[in-house]
C-alpha cells in the first residue's frame, strides 16, 4: 500500500496534442481516488501512466515515495483491473487469479494455493474454479479480474472503467462490492469512470477532467454542491444542473421566469457582470400547490407552461422550455458539446414531489430555492458564487482540495496558462480515510 | 422442394467425395496389385490378386527410405525454424509501430509471388560455390524463406485479433515482455502457429523443383525427387506399383499430420477473453 504523487503530469501525442495537461493529484494511503469525465478527457491515459502502459511526457509519477516514470509496469507493483477484463482465456479461473503470484516467484505452491483460495471466497468464485473464462458470465468475469487484483498484496488497484460492460443491476451490486472490498482491503485506489454515479458513490474525492485539464479535485459532496465552473455543475448531477440566462440587480436575479431574490453574499460576490448564467439544479424547484404556504412564502414562486412530464414514481420531472439570448445560448451548446451531449433546446428541467398533479402542456406555480442558486460568468464559465457554500461544513469536511475563487479559466485553448496544481488547496490534498 | 433440395446437397456431396478420393483410391489399389497386373495392358480397378509385396521392396530399397529421412529432416527443421522466425516478425508486425513496417509486409508478399523456377538457377550455382549444394541446409534454407511470407501473413493476423488488453494485463501481473509473449501470446495464437506449421510443412515436403535441382545424391534428395528415379528397367513399363506404393508411403505421413493438428487448430479459442 502506498500513496501516489502525480506532479504536473503531461502527456503529449507526437502531434502534439495533449491527452493530459498539467495534472496534479496527491493521492494520500488508502484514499479511494475517482477519475471522471466526458469520452476524451484523458483520464484513462492517466491512469494508464499510473501503471505504467502509456510514457509520461513530463511530469513525476511518485508511488510510495519513490519515483516511478522510468519503471516497466511489472516493476511498479500496482494491480488493474482493464474494462474488458482482459483474462486470460487459456487459463482456468484458478490459474487466471494465479498468474501473477507464479510469475512473481516470491511462493510456493501451498501459498500460492492459500492465496487464490482466499481471494476466491472473498469474491465467491470458489465453485468456478476450474472454469475457463468463456464460460463465465459477465459479472463473473468481472470477478474473476478483481480477484486477479487482489491476490497480490499491490500497492495500489488501478480501475479503468470496471463496470461499464455489465448491465444496470450487475453494475449496482459490483459497485457496493468494490467499496465494501477496497474499505475491507484499505487499500490506495484509483478508478476511472464516465459514469457519475460511480463517481459519487465510491470516491473519497473525485477529479473531474475536460480535454486533458483538471477542472476540480474535490469531495462528491462538495463537487455537487460547490461546482466551480459550468463544467463541473453541468457534469455532476443527473439531470443536470439547470442553466438559465440572468441578470443581477441589487439581490434580485432577473430569469426569463420571472425575479428571484438570491442571499446578500452571494449576489455581491457576482455583483457588476452583466448578463450571467444562473445555476439551478432541478431539486431545488417544486410544485408550489403541494408545498407548506409559509414555507413557499419564504422562497420565491414563479408561473410557467409545463411541456412534457416524467412520472417515476417516487419524484416527476417537467420540463419548461425557454428561449437563452445568443451570448448565453453559444455558452450552452460549447458546454453540452464538451458533456459529450447534444443542444437540442433550452429547457427547464424541475424535479417535482410525485404527489403532483401536473400535466403536460398546464401552467403551474414553482417555487424556487434561490439560496441554493449558482451563478457563472458566461465568457469564463467561472463560478462566482461557489465560495459562499465553502464554509457550510459537510462540504470541506474531508479535504481542503476546492480553490476559492475561480482562478480557472475554462476558454478553449487557455489551458497551459492555469496550472492545475491551483486546483489543491494550501494544505495539500492528503486526507485521512 | 426441401426433400429434393437435400436429396441434391447429398448427391453434390457424393460427387465431390468421389472427384476427390478416387485417384487415391485407385493409387491404393495400384500399389496392391503385383507388377504383372500393372504392366498387362489396361487393368481392372481392382487388384486380382491381394499382394503387399510392393511395399516389402520399397521399404527395402535404400535409397527409397533414405530419401523418406532426407524429407522429414528437411521439413520438419524448414517449419519448425519457419514458425519461430515468422511469429517472431509476425509479432513485432502486429504490435509494434515502426518505419517501414508496409514495406516489410508487401516485401514477403513479393517473395511469396516470385516463381520458384526462376530461382533454380541462381541457387545452383550460389549453393555450389558455398558448398551449400546437395546438402540439407541447401533445402532448408530456400524451404525456409519461401515459406515465411505466407506465415508471416497468417501469423500476424492471429495476433493482430489477441485483445492488446490481454498483453498489458500480464506485464502489469509482474511479467516481462518476454513473458507476456511466452505465456499469454504465444498459447493463445497457437491455432495460428499450428495452421502456418501445417502449411509450411506440406510446402517442404511436397516441393520438387528444388529438391530436383539442388540435389545430386540420396544424401539430400527428398521423397519427391527420388520418385523420378523410378524408372525400372524396362523403359516402356515404369514400374506403376511401385511409384504408387511410394506415393501411399509419402502420404501417409502428411495426413497423420494434419490430423494431430487439426485438434490444435481451434477456431475461437480467445472467447472469453474480453467481453462479448
Amino acid at each position: 500500500m502506498a500513496a501516489i504523487e502525480m506532479n504536473h503530469i503531461v502527456k503529449k501525442y507526437g502531434d502534439g496534442f495533449a491527452a493530459v495537461n498539467d495534472v496534479t493529484i496527491d493521492v494520500a494511503d488508502g484514499e479511494f481516488i475517482i477519475l471522471v469525465g466526458p469520452s476524451g478527457c484523458g483520464k484513462s491515459t492517466l491512469l494508464r501512466m499510473i501503471v505504467g502502459l502509456e510514457d509520461i511526457t513530463s511530469g513525476d509519477m511518485v508511488i510510495g515515495g519513490e519515483r516511478v516514470n522510468d519503471k516497466a509496469p511489472r516493476d511498479r507493483d500496482l494491480a488493474m483491473v482493464f474494462q474488458n477484463y482482459a483474462l486470460y482465456p487459456h487459463l482456468t479461473v484458478y490459474e487466471n487469479i494465479a498468474f501473477p503470484l507464479r510469475l512473481s516467484k516470491q511462493f510456493n505452491g501451498k501459498e500460492i494455493d492459500e492465496k487464490v483460495r482466499n481471494a476466491s471466497s472473498t469474491l465467491e468464485l470458489d465453485e468456478h474454479l476450474e472454469r475457463k473464462p468463456a464460460n463465465l458470465s459477465g459479472g463473473q468475469r468481472q470477478r474473476v479480474a478483481m480477484g486477479r487484483a487482489i491476490v497480490r498484496d499491490a500497492k495500489a488497484f488501478l480501475f479503468d472503467e470496471p463496470l461499464s460492460n455489465l448491465d444496470a443491476k450487475l453494475r449496482g451490486q459490483m459497485r457496493t462490492e468494490i467499496s465494501r472490498l477496497q474499505k475491507k482491503l484499505g487499500i490506495t485506489t484509483v478508478y476511472v469512470t464516465h459514469d457519475q454515479t460511480e463517481a459519487m458513490t465510491l470516491g473519497d474525492r473525485v477529479a473531474v477532467l475536460r480535454r486533458g485539464i483538471m477542472e476540480q479535485l474535490a469531495t462528491p459532496r462538495e463537487l455537487y454542491e460547490n461546482p466551480v465552473n459550468l463544467f463541473v455543475a453541468g457534469f455532476i448531477g443527473s439531470p443536470p444542473m439547470n442553466f438559465l440566462p440572468a441578470t443581477l440587480e441589487g439581490d434580485m436575479v432577473e430569469l426569463p421566469f420571472g425575479k428571484v431574490r438570491i442571499p446578500a453574499d452571494k449576489a455581491e460576490r457576482a455583483h457588476g457582470r452583466g448578463l450571467l448564467i444562473a445555476g439551478v439544479r432541478p431539486e431545488h424547484f417544486e410544485d408550489a400547490s403541494v408545498m407548506d404556504a409559509d414555507k413557499v412564502a419564504e422562497g420565491s414562486t414563479f408561473r410557467a407552461t409545463v411541456d412534457v412530464t416524467e412520472w417515476l414514481g417516487d419524484q416527476q420531472y417537467a420540463y419548461i422550455p425557454f428561449e437563452a439570448p445568443p451570448e448565453v445560448q453559444e455558452q450552452l451548446t460549447q458546454l453540452e458539446r464538451d458533456l459529450d451531449g447534444e443542444s437540442l433546446r433550452t429547457q427547464l428541467v424541475v424535479s417535482l414531489d410525485s404527489a403532483s398533479w401536473i400535466r403536460d402542456g398546464e401552467e403551474i406555480e414553482l417555487y424556487i430555492n434561490a439560496a441554493k442558486m449558482h451563478l457563472f460568468d458566461p465568457s469564463t464559465g467561472e463560478n462566482l458564487t461557489a465560495a459562499a457554500s465553502g464554509d457550510e461544513g459537510a462540504a470541506s469536511r474531508r479535504s481542503s482540495t476546492t480553490r476559492g475563487e475561480g482562478d480557472r479559466v475554462a476558454t478553449d485553448g487557455a489551458s497551459t496558462s492555469s496550472p492545475a496544481g491551483a486546483h489543491r488547496g494550501p494544505g495539500g490534498a492528503t486526507s485521512a480515510t | 422442394m426441401k426433400r429434393n433440395s437435400g436429396a441434391g446437397i447429398w448427391i453434390g456431396f457424393a460427387a465431390i467425395l468421389v472427384w476427390c478420393l478416387l485417384p487415391v483410391v485407385w493409387i491404393l489399389s495400384l500399389s496392391f496389385k503385383p507388377v504383372a497386373e500393372t504392366s498387362a495392358g489396361s487393368p481392372q480397378f481392382l487388384p486380382e490378386t491381394w499382394t503387399i509385396q510392393n511395399y516389402k521392396d520399397i521399404l527395402a530399397d535404400g535409397d527409397f527410405t533414405r530419401a523418406l529421412l532426407n524429407s522429414f529432416g528437411i521439413s520438419l527443421i524448414a517449419t519448425l525454424l519457419s514458425v519461430i522466425f515468422a511469429t517472431l516478425a509476425a509479432y513485432a508486425i502486429a504490435r509494434l509501430d515502426f518505419k517501414g513496417k508496409r514495406l516489410v509486409l508487401s516485401i514477403a508478399l513479393a517473395i511469396a509471388m516470385f516463381p520458384v523456377v526462376a530461382l533454380v538457377g541462381p541457387l545452383f550455382d550460389l549453393w555450389r560455390t558455398v558448398h551449400l549444394f546437395n546438402t540439407w541446409p541447401g533445402l532448408i534454407i530456400p524451404y525456409m524463406s519461401f515459406t515465411l511470407p505466407l506465415a508471416i501473413w497468417t501469423l500476424s493476423a492471429f495476433f493482430r485479433e489477441i485483445p492488446w488488453e490481454l498483453e498489458q494485463a500480464a506485464q502489469v501481473d509482474g511479467a516481462s515482455p518476454w513473458q507476456a509473449f511466452r505465456k499469454v501470446i504465444v498459447p493463445l495464437a497457437a491455432p495460428g502457429v499450428f495452421t502456418a506449421a501445417i502449411l509450411t510443412f506440406f510446402f517442404a515436403w511436397n516441393e520438387f523443383v528444388l529438391a530436383i535441382s539442388l540435389t545430386s545424391t540420396t544424401a539430400s534428395r527428398t521423397v519427391p525427387a527420388q520418385l523420378s528415379y523410378f524408372v525400372g528397367p524396362d523403359p516402356f513399363n515404369p514400374p506403376f506399383s511401385q511409384l504408387a506404393t511410394a506415393s501411399v508411403v509419402v502420404t501417409i505421413p502428411v495426413i497423420i499430420i494434419v490430423l494431430l493438428f487439426q485438434r490444435k487448430v481451434v477456431a475461437g479459442l480467445t472467447s472469453g477473453a474480453v467481453k462479448g
